[in-house]
C-alpha cells in the first residue's frame, strides 16, 4: 500500500541574493530564520534597502532567529506570530508588488507550500522564486476522504481530525493543494494496520 | 462485421455499483473485440506507443471506442457526477480553449466513425449535435459556452466512454489542466491537478529508474495534431466497479479481502485501459483518454481461453512491486490459482491481437 520515493515532492534550492531582481521579498518561518539571516549577509546594501522580510515566530521546533533578523538595515521587517498571518502578509505584499519583484521562501514544508499557492496565484514564475526547506520535515497532509488539512505530521499514520479516520501519509506531494495525500490506513481490513514509523522529520 | 456487432445491442440495465448490484456482464462479442493488453507470457512496462490508426473490427477500430455499455456508463458518469460534485470533473480557469478542442474532436469522431448514432451538423459555428443513444439534439455556438448548459468538456464528455484528462504544455512539459474521471483507478482528480508529467507518475515504481518518462515526455511533446498515438494499460480490481477513486476508497479497498481461490472467476476483473492520445488543434494541449473495460476472468476463460491463458501466465510472473503497486497483493495469488485450472501450458502467439499475428481470443 505504501509508496516509497517521493518524485511529486518539490527540489528546494539555496537562498541567494538574485542579482535580476529589483525588489527582494523574503518571508521565513522558524528555523528558516537561519536561512533569511545568511541571505541578508550576502546582499548588497542596494539590495538591503530594497528588501522587505516577513518573518512567522511560529516554529514547531522553538527556533527563533528574529533577534539577528533585526540587525539588518532592511527596508522592512514584518513579524507575525503565526505562519498563516505571514502567509496573508505575503499575499497582501504580492497584491501591490512590482515587475522585478524576487521571492525568498525559506522555513517548514507546509509554510513553503502555502506560500508557493500564494505567489502562483499572482503569476510568479519559478524562475522568479527560490525556496530553501529548513527544520523538520513536518508533513502537511491533505485528507482524501473529508477534505480536511492536517499540520505539522510527524508520524505515517495518525487520526484525521475531519473525519476521524485512521490516515496513512502516501509519498505523494501535491503542489496546488500544497499538501501530502492522506488516506484510510486500514481501508482494506478494518483494524488491519500497517506498522507505524515516524516520518522523515 | 460493423465494431458494435448487430446482436450486441447496448444495455441501458447495467450498474457498477453495490448498490446497483453490479448488474454488468459482457457478451460473448464484447469479450472478443477488447483491446486485450498482454502481447507475452512476461509482463512488464514499455512505453508501447504505436500510432493510433484504426485496426481490425474491434475496440480499435474507431478513434474513440463505444461498446455495448456506452448507454449504461453515461448513466453512471451522470450518477457519480451528482453524487461528488467538485471530484469527478474539475478544469482549470485557462483551459477553456481546449475545452472547445476536445468538444470539438469527439463529437467529429463519434459522428464519422458512428453514423448511425451521432450527428454533428455545422454551419459555420452554429452547430447542431444529435446523440440518438442518449435522446440528445442539442444546438449551440461552437466557442460560445453561454450556448451549452455547462463547460464544453463536460458536456462533451458526459455523452463519451471513458475518462479524458487534459494536459497543457508548459515549460517543456506537461500539466494536467482539466479532467472527467468518474473511473479512476486509485488516484485523485483533486490532488493531482496542476502536477507535472514526472509528479503524477510519481507513484508509479520503475518507471523513472527505466528511463520511460524521459522517453515519453519527448514523444509526446513531439506529438501534432491530426497524429494520434495509442497505449495500453491494465490493472485488476475486484467487482465490475468503474469508479476506485482515492476519495471512495474505504467503501471498496474491503472488497480486495473477498477474494478466494473459489470465487476468483467471477469477482476478479481484468481492467483494460485504451489510450489514445491526441494534439489539439487550438489550444495545443493534449488530451491523454483512458477508456476502461471490464472483463471478469470467468468471462475470459469463456469467451477468450487463450486470452484467459496468457493472463494467467502474464499474472504468475509478474514483479511484486508491481502487484503491490496495482493494489491486488491480497489476491494475486487466489486470482493466479484459479486461473490455473485453464492453462494447459500450450504455447500462444505473441504480439497484440490487433497486430499480423498476434495473440487471437481462441475458441470458436
Amino acid at each position: 500500500m505504501l509508496i516509497t520515493g517521493i518524485k511529486s515532492r518539490p527540489v528546494y534550492d539555496e537562498l541567494t541574493p538574485m542579482a535580476s531582481g529589483l525588489i527582494h521579498l523574503a518571508a521565513g518561518q522558524g528555523s528558516g530564520g537561519k536561512a533569511l539571516v545568511r541571505l541578508l549577509r550576502a546582499m548588497t546594501p542596494e539590495q538591503l534597502a530594497a528588501t522587505t522580510v516577513l518573518y512567522s515566530t511560529e516554529s514547531f521546533t522553538g527556533q527563533n532567529y528574529l533577534i539577528d533578523l533585526q540587525q539588518f538595515k532592511v527596508r522592512d521587517l514584518a513579524v507575525f506570530p503565526t505562519n498563516a498571518d505571514a502567509v496573508s502578509g505575503l499575499d497582501a505584499y504580492l497584491a501591490t508588488a512590482k515587475m522585478g519583484t524576487r521571492l525568498y521562501l525559506t522555513g517548514s514544508e507546509g509554510f513553503i507550500g502555502t506560500s508557493m499557492q500564494v505567489a502562483t496565484s499572482y503569476g510568479m514564475n519559478r524562475d522568479e522564486v527560490l525556496r530553501e526547506h529548513a527544520g523538520s520535515f513536518v508533513r502537511r497532509v491533505w485528507c482524501a476522504h473529508c477534505g480536511h488539512y492536517s499540520e505539522n505530521v510527524t508520524h505515517r499514520i495518525f487520526e484525521c481530525p475531519g473525519c476521524e479516520l485512521n490516515l496513512i501519509v502516501r509519498d505523494h506531494y501535491s503542489g496546488r493543494l500544497a499538501a501530502f495525500q492522506g488516506v484510510k490506513a486500514d481501508s482494506e481490513v478494518p483494524g488491519e494496520m500497517p506498522e507505524n514509523e515516524e516520518l522523515d522529520t | 462485421m460493423t465494431a458494435i456487432s448487430e446482436s450486441a445491442a447496448f444495455k441501458t440495465d447495467e450498474t457498477y455499483t453495490p448498490e446497483g448490484k453490479y448488474q454488468f456482464r459482457n457478451s460473448p462479442e464484447g469479450v472478443r473485440r477488447l483491446p486485450f493488453p498482454f502481447p507475452d507470457d512476461d509482463y512488464m512496462y514499455s512505453m508501447n506507443l504505436e500510432p493510433h490508426v484504426p485496426a481490425g473490427n474491434g475496440a480499435l477500430r474507431a478513434a474513440f471506442d463505444i461498446d455495448e455499455h456506452y448507454v449504461s456508463e453515461c448513466t453512471h458518469r451522470a450518477q457519480m457526477l451528482s453524487d461528488m460534485p467538485g471530484v469527478h470533473y474539475l478544469a482549470l480557469p485557462h483551459m477553456l480553449e481546449a475545452q472547445w478542442d476536445l468538444l470539438e474532436l469527439i463529437f467529429e469522431s463519434y459522428a464519422r466513425d458512428f453514423p448511425e448514432h451521432f450527428t454533428l451538423t455545422k454551419n459555420g459555428n452554429e452547430w447542431r449535435w444529435q446523440n440518438r443513444l442518449l435522446g440528445i439534439d442539442d444546438s449551440f455556438t461552437f466557442g460560445d459556452p453561454s450556448t451549452l448548459p455547462m463547460d464544453p468538456m463536460e458536456y462533451a464528455t458526459r455523452q463519451a466512454q471513458g475518462e479524458f484528462v487534459v494536459l497543457e504544455e508548459k515549460d517543456n512539459t506537461l500539466v494536467i489542466g482539466a479532467g472527467m474521471t468518474t473511473q479512476r483507478a486509485d488516484y485523485s482528480l483533486k490532488f493531482n491537478l496542476g502536477m507535472s508529467f514526472f509528479e503524477f507518475h510519481g507513484p508509479v515504481p520503475k518507471l523513472h529508474e527505466m528511463g520511460i518518462l524521459d522517453r515519453a515526455l519527448k514523444f509526446l511533446l513531439r506529438m501534432k495534431p491530426g497524429h494520434p498515438v495509442r497505449r495500453v494499460n491494465w490493472s485488476l480490481t475486484v467487482n465490475p466497479r468503474l469508479e476506485t477513486s482515492v476519495e471512495t476508497l474505504p467503501e471498496w479497498a474491503p472488497d480486495r479481502a473477498t477474494v478466494n481461490g473459489e470465487n476468483a472467476g467471477e469477482k476478479v476483473y481484468l481492467r483494460i485501459e485504451l489510450q489514445p492520445l491526441h494534439r489539439l488543434p487550438r489550444s495545443n494541449a493534449i488530451v491523454f483518454p483512458v477508456r476502461t473495460y471490464l472483463v471478469s476472468l470467468a468471462e475470459l476463460v469463456e469467451y477468450a481461453p487463450d486470452w484467459a491463458k496468457r493472463i494467467h501466465r502474464a499474472l504468475a510472473s509478474l514483479d511484486p512491486e508491481l502487484v503491490d503497486y496495482k493494489g491486488f497483493h491480497r489476491y494475486h495469488e487466489a486470482a493466479v490459482e484459479w486461473l490455473s485450472r485453464h492453462d494447459d501450458g500450450a504455447p500462444l502467439a505473441t504480439g497484440y491481437p490487433w497486430a499480423p499475428e498476434g495473440i487471437q481470443p481462441g475458441g470458436n
